[in-house]
């Protein structure tokens, strides 16, 4: 990982009010990586959405700095505003975030605020819905949609400002487990296009299988900062932060002991778990573009090999013609798993997403047992 | 309401022109005693309302429409049998209501009942075609102060998160029992009434939190401008005060309720 830091706080003390027993912030110095995936960790009230708010100048430290490009932020309006539209912070509750009456009055809320010209929104709305997959609820009341509906739409009020770096608090909450990985599948591609993610989370799995880096607050102190695999290595430390050990490295950690790797997703843990000698399955990628022939491709693939979709473009295309899909969602994922069970399948993934794809098919490699591309 | 609204025949129109319109038939509604010219009115906010929605009420709204009309009716009784001049009809004392029904307090109450009648119909087409976003932009047009147009968004914005949230609320006391006799249905409705008021402070901790985070800039723009409303709809509002007020001029007086209702209980 580089060492280009986008965000960072140093010494950062905050408090709501006065008669508070502690302060919501106390001394916290966090550096963030511009491109990185990272997540803020802690319980209930730690002051993960406190920290978050003095990354976009919202709340101003009592004491210490935020830096932004290693520039200390500036609380003049105009800078506000310039800082406001390259960090973009969506908040856990969509109700809280959406204001205006339809849906593309609400994405279009931000690019208003900054100035835009009338074209440029137009394209940023169109976009930004094709994105999170609302392009057909374009015209439709806020109030009348979904609760995954609504947090869809809040990311993409928050897309459509095009931000550098985007902050999630909770990005999952409240969302099914479906939804949620399409939330994370967006979060995916955004990373993979430059955009720096920061997420709050309390979901242990999500943050292990996800990032990067974690960065660990209790009780308004920064604790722990690193890799998620040193963090949870340590179970009293992950409890001691009212937190618990993921699923995958407490499994690991229970059945292979001595194992010199970590694995921090289902496929890899089926690939530490496999018998030396296994024969895997492959996964073959297929690049998607807008003028791809998905139709064509999907004709091609055997009826034993499953097809797993992954992007906003492949996931488009297969619905629009009605295509096989055994992997709809977490699809990466889903066909790794298949080869380590000796499946060949078929990952039709955007093409910007392909990378991200063959790191992980890199990191089954890894282990030893053979490979899976 | 705002959904009826949202997919009005009528949408599109300039809510600021059709703001006008309804305030100009209303005040004509008023300017004359012609029970005609309520009659006209009614044709109009009823012609109306079958463009805006063909008349596909949801039963909730059409059920405090009847409350209205009840209301509305009763409060007309109440005129009728408070008369001062004219040929007395009724004179008697019921309990210690004194009943003083004259011609003139029975036609001045079908006249109310008209009015309002018809009132309603023209207020209820402007309502179920324009929703409270368009009716803040018409207020802005309207040169309406900027902080007046932005709080109606916000409380109708609000609102309905505060409903949702006195349902759930609502639900959570049923689920405890809490509306079991009247005295506890009270105080729980007390309750309940309270945490919403907490509710709303905290809401508008987060709103202000949420709109900084998207770059508020102190109003909240509109991406799809309604139309502005043009000199047509001036004229058309313009003509229509002026026609239903010449109507009213010259059929005042032709109709009597008395003389239709009750010309047999007098003679």
């Amino acid at each position: 990982m580089s060492d280009d830091y986008i965000l960072e706080a140093r010494g950062v003390s905050y408090t709501y009010s006065v008669r508070q027993d502690r302060p919501s912030l106390d001394d916290v110095s966090v550096r963030i990586r511009r491109g990185s995936r990272t997540a803020i960790l802690g319980a209930n009230g730690a002051g993960k959405s406190t920290l978050f708010y003095h990354f976009n100048g919202v709340y101003k430290p009592k004491s210490g700095t935020v830096l932004y490009n290693g520039e200390p932020l500036s609380y003049e309006k105009a800078d506000l505003r310039k800082l406001r539209s390259d960090i973009c912070v969506v908040v856990q509750n969509p109700d809280e975030q959406i204001f205006s009456s339809t849906v593309e009055e609400d994405v279009a809320f931000g690019p208003m605020n900054m100035g835009m010209e009338r074209d440029e929104i137009e394209r940023r709305i169109q976009d930004a819905l094709f994105k999170v997959g609302m392009e057909g609820y374009r015209k439709r009341p806020s109030t009348q949609l979904s609760y995954g509906q609504r947090k869809r739409v809040s990311i993409a009020g928050a897309l459509a400002v095009d931000p550098k770096v985007l902050i999630l608090d909770e990005p999952t909450a409240g969302l099914d487990p479906q939804m949620a990985q399409e939330v994370m599948e967006l979060v995916d591609q955004l990373v993979e296009a430059g955009t720096t993610v920061l997420i709050s989370t309390h979901d242990v799995d999500l943050a292990y299988t996800w990032a990067e880096e974690v960065h660990v607050i209790r009780r308004g102190k920064a604790v722990f900062s690193g890799s998620p695999e040193e963090f949870f290595s340590d179970s009293a430390r992950a409890f001691a932060c009212g937190l618990t050990r993921p699923t995958p490295s407490s499994v690991d950690a229970s059945l292979c002991p001595g194992s010199p790797h970590r694995p921090r997703t289902c496929a890899q843990l089926l690939c530490s778990l496999a018998p030396e000698g296994a024969v895997f399955g492959k996964v073959r990628i297929v690049p998607v573009d807008a003028d791809t022939d998905v139709a064509a491709e999907v004709g091609n693939v055997p009826d034993d090999q499953s097809i797993g979709v992954y992007g906003a473009i492949a996931h488009r295309a297969f619905s629009s013609g009605g295509l096989r899909v055994d992997h709809g969602f977490n699809a990466i994922e889903g066909c790794m798993t298949d080869a380590i069970r000796g499946k060949d399948s078929v990952l039709f993934c955007d093409s910007n997403m392909v990378p991200l794809a063959k790191r992980r098919g890199a990191a089954i490699e890894e282990y030893g047992k053979g490979a899976v591309m | 309401m705002d959904t009826l609204a949202y997919s009005s025949r009528m949408l599109g129109w300039a809510p600021l022109g059709k703001l006008f319109f309804v305030i100009m038939v209303l005040i004509a509604n008023l300017a004359t005693s012609s029970m005609l010219v309520p009659v006209v009115t009614l044709a109009i906010g009823l012609i109306l309302m079958a463009y805006s929605t063909n008349f596909r009420i949801p039963f909730l709204i059409a059920l405090a429409l009847a409350e209205a009309l009840v209301i509305i009716a009763f409060g007309c009784g109440m005129v009728s049998i408070s008369g001062d001049t004219g040929t007395v009809i009724w004179d008697t004392h019921i309990l210690w209501v004194h009943v003083h029904m004259t011609d003139d307090s029975f036609n001045k109450a079908w006249l109310i009942l008209f009015r309002g009648v018809a009132g309603m119909a023209v207020m209820m087409a402007f309502a179920t075609s324009t929703p409270i976003p368009h009716l803040s932009q018409a207020l802005r047009q309207a040169k309406i102060p900027t902080e007046i147009s932005e709080l109606v968004v916000l409380i109708y914005r609000y609102g309905f998160l505060l409903l949702e949230r006195m349902e759930v609320m609502w639900n959570a006391a049923s689920c405890r029992m809490g509306f079991n006799g009247a005295m506890r249905s009270i105080s729980t409705v007390a309750s309940i009434a309270v945490g919403i008021f907490i509710s709303s402070t905290n809401l508008a901790d987060k709103a202000q939190t949420a709109l900084e985070c998207r770059n508020y800039q102190g109003y909240f723009p509109v991406y799809n401008q309604p139309p502005k409303m043009g000199v047509k709809w001036l004229a058309i509002s313009v003509l229509t005060f002026a026609g239903m007020y010449v109507f009213g001029m010259y059929t005042e007086g032709w109709i009597d309720m008395c003389d239709i209702l009750l010309s047999g209980v007098i003679a």
